[in-house]
């Protein structure tokens, strides 16, 4: 692949001037294109093909390997995917997933962006550079941590629990099917609250003061002006964080899963995504993982519509 | 506001705001302190729940440093990072010239189609871009993780609004001087540009260096691989060894925690404006 020569053209040296008049016209018209190619090419090779194809190979059965053939089987994967009982359990934790995810995306961070407006500006910005450290943080590097704090026995917070406040059998937070998907769910909200904290004070800090100030004069309470004035002013960025953590939760909680827990105890921890991983590297059925996978597309592709429409139909709040 | 039962409302309320703001912080920074101790603790020191090491040591640097090829892992991680920052700014660069600089027919359908992939999860691409990588026999090499990734939507779309911002006015100056569309892009804009195209860099940067997805489908051998993909099988194999590992986990994080300490400002806003891809 040589994506980066492809995208040469436009300094090739000028041609001479006689040349430059007949060919300019044409150029001109080109010359959009051309600076848009590589990245044309690599969109569309690197992503649209491969979802092209993602649609082909779910009505084949194929184990990976390119020597053996690809049959094809019709909708024989989707119906084998109705009737797989992982399938059920795994739709069922991305439930979980999505909704344990949003006290720290949405709601946490509301009420700290709210509580801690009007701070003074330098300790804000010391509060932020703390806050915001777990975003930057490689997902890999953040489930070696926790997997030393939340360690059964030798863990800082089993430790800590247990001295502290007397908890007697160590939880393990891991290995025990009632309290791993809980754990994911929090490791996946930690590296989130921060940022979406910073996101709401961001907006909160863009509004309006004359708002305030109009609502103090009509002695609206405390709470009347979160009511009437702060939370529907904030409803684009509320509407644009929940939007990112239902269709993103899950995808996010991946690389937790995937180091942490592989999906189990007795798949207590599996989510859609990482179905579609299992079916396609460790059973090799190309077939099912990618009907899977089209489901998910097709799923949070309906999400996301409905998400974009509520956000046109409330953005005429902004103004 | 004279009366003093306000005043002391107030000032309890200032209280309890730094205390959930501390209680945050101290949320969002003791898991990476705890990470660093445990790695300065000496090997009998690990279990004690003590806040400070009583002796200091970087033994388990050492041996984690030699039980796995750490050394070639970093490299390979920077490697990767630097490549597809550069590549991803350079062909972000010419797309968002492309979209502000002229009209042309389906620009609007042609951006649409670019922003559209942030709804593409990457479980839902992996297997047909995992045959192409090894049919073209890229598997383990670096250039299998650079080039399916020498585009990036997220810098498309940041550029396109840095690029949208800048003075037409200037751009028609220096076309009436006769300078070529090309050089109005690199003399004119990407100067002026530059420190916006910078922290979009930064941003891309710790992205690659973060990455673990594509590593752990297309490096099996841990000299190939990058250093995400190393600590994780890291931890499924010497997952008990604590000192080493989180002195591995630290190795792994390092560069992306010195860019913040140097540049924690830029890095903040420009996630706060860029949202999460």
């Amino acid at each position: 692949m040589s994506l980066h020569q492809l995208a040469q053209p436009q300094v090739a040296p000028v041609p001479d001037v006689k040349q430059r008049k007949a060919r300019g016209r044409r150029l001109r018209g080109l010359k959009p294109y051309l600076y848009l190619l590589p990245v044309l090419l690599s969109v569309g090779y690197w992503i649209y093909r491969p979802l092209v194809q993602t649609f082909r190979l779910s009505f084949y059965q194929w184990n990976l390997l390119p020597t053996s053939p690809q049959t094809y089987v019709g909708w024989q994967n989707f119906q084998n995917l109705v009737t797989l009982p992982e399938v059920g359990k795994a739709l069922a934790n991305t439930l979980i997933y999505t909704l344990g995810v949003i006290p720290f995306s949405l709601i946490l961070p509301i009420i700290i962006a709210i509580a801690t407006d009007n701070i003074g500006k330098r300790s804000r910005n010391i509060y932020r550079a703390l806050i915001f450290l777990p975003m930057i943080m490689a997902p890999v590097a953040v489930s070696s941590v926790w997997r030393w704090i939340m360690h059964p026995t030798n863990g800082i917070l089993n430790q800590l629990l247990m001295s502290v406040f007397g908890l007697e059998e160590p939880i393990r937070y891991f290995t025990d099917e009632r309290w791993a998907i809980w754990s994911v769910t929090f490791i996946t909200g930690w590296k989130l609250i921060g940022f979406s904290t910073l996101i709401f004070s961001a907006a909160i800090t863009g509004i309006n003061k004359e708002y305030y100030e109009a609502a103090r004069i009509d002695r609206a309470s405390w709470w009347q002006i979160i009511r009437h004035v702060t939370l529907p002013l904030l409803s684009p960025t509320i509407l644009f964080m929940a939007m990112l953590s239902t269709l993103f939760a899950s995808e996010w909680s991946f690389s937790y899963i995937n180091v942490l827990t592989q999906g189990g105890p007795l798949s207590s921890t599996t989510n859609v995504y990482y179905l579609l991983w299992t079916y396609g590297f460790q059973s090799f059925n190309v077939g099912v993982s990618s009907a899977a996978a089209v489901m998910v597309f097709v799923g949070f592709g309906i999400i996301a519509l409905g998400f974009m429409k509520l956000t046109k139909k409330l953005s005429f709040f902004d103004n | 506001m004279g009366n003093p039962s306000g005043v002391r409302r107030g000032l309890a309320s200032l209280t309890l705001k730094h205390a959930a703001l501390i209680a945050l912080s101290f949320l969002a920074v003791f898991p990476l302190y705890w990470m660093v101790v445990t790695s300065l603790k000496p090997e009998a020191e690990v279990f004690t729940s003590s806040l400070l090491p009583a002796h200091w040591t970087l033994d388990n640097y050492v041996s984690a440093w030699n039980s796995i090829p750490m050394g070639r892992m970093l490299l390979n991680s920077l490697g990767v990072a630097f490549a597809q920052t550069a590549t991803q700014l350079f062909t972000a660069i010419l797309a968002a010239y492309a979209f502000t600089r002229w009209e042309f027919r389906g620009s609007g359908l042609l951006y649409g189609l670019i922003g559209l992939t942030w709804l593409v999860p990457f479980q839902v691409i992996m297997i047909p871009n995992y045959i192409v990588i090894s049919g073209l026999g890229w598997r383990d090499t670096l250039l299998g993780l650079i080039v399916p990734n020498i585009a990036s939507a997220f810098a498309v779309m940041q550029l396109f609004n840095t690029f949208k911002s800048f003075p037409k006015t200037l751009i028609e100056a220096a076309h009436l001087d006769g300078a070529s569309d090309w050089s109005v892009l690199w003399r004119t804009i990407f100067p002026n540009l530059r420190a916006s195209i910078a922290s979009i860099g930064i941003l891309l940067f710790i992205t690659a260096w973060n990455d673990y997805f594509w590593p752990l489908l297309v490096t099996t051998k841990l000299e190939n691989s990058t250093m995400q993909k190393g600590l994780q099988m890291f931890i499924s194999s010497e997952g008990s060894m604590w000192g080493t590992l989180m002195a591995a986990t630290t190795l792994a994080s390092l560069p992306v925690l010195v860019l913040y300490l140097v540049l924690q400002r830029q890095i903040i806003d420009s996630f706060v404006k860029g949202g999460l891809r």
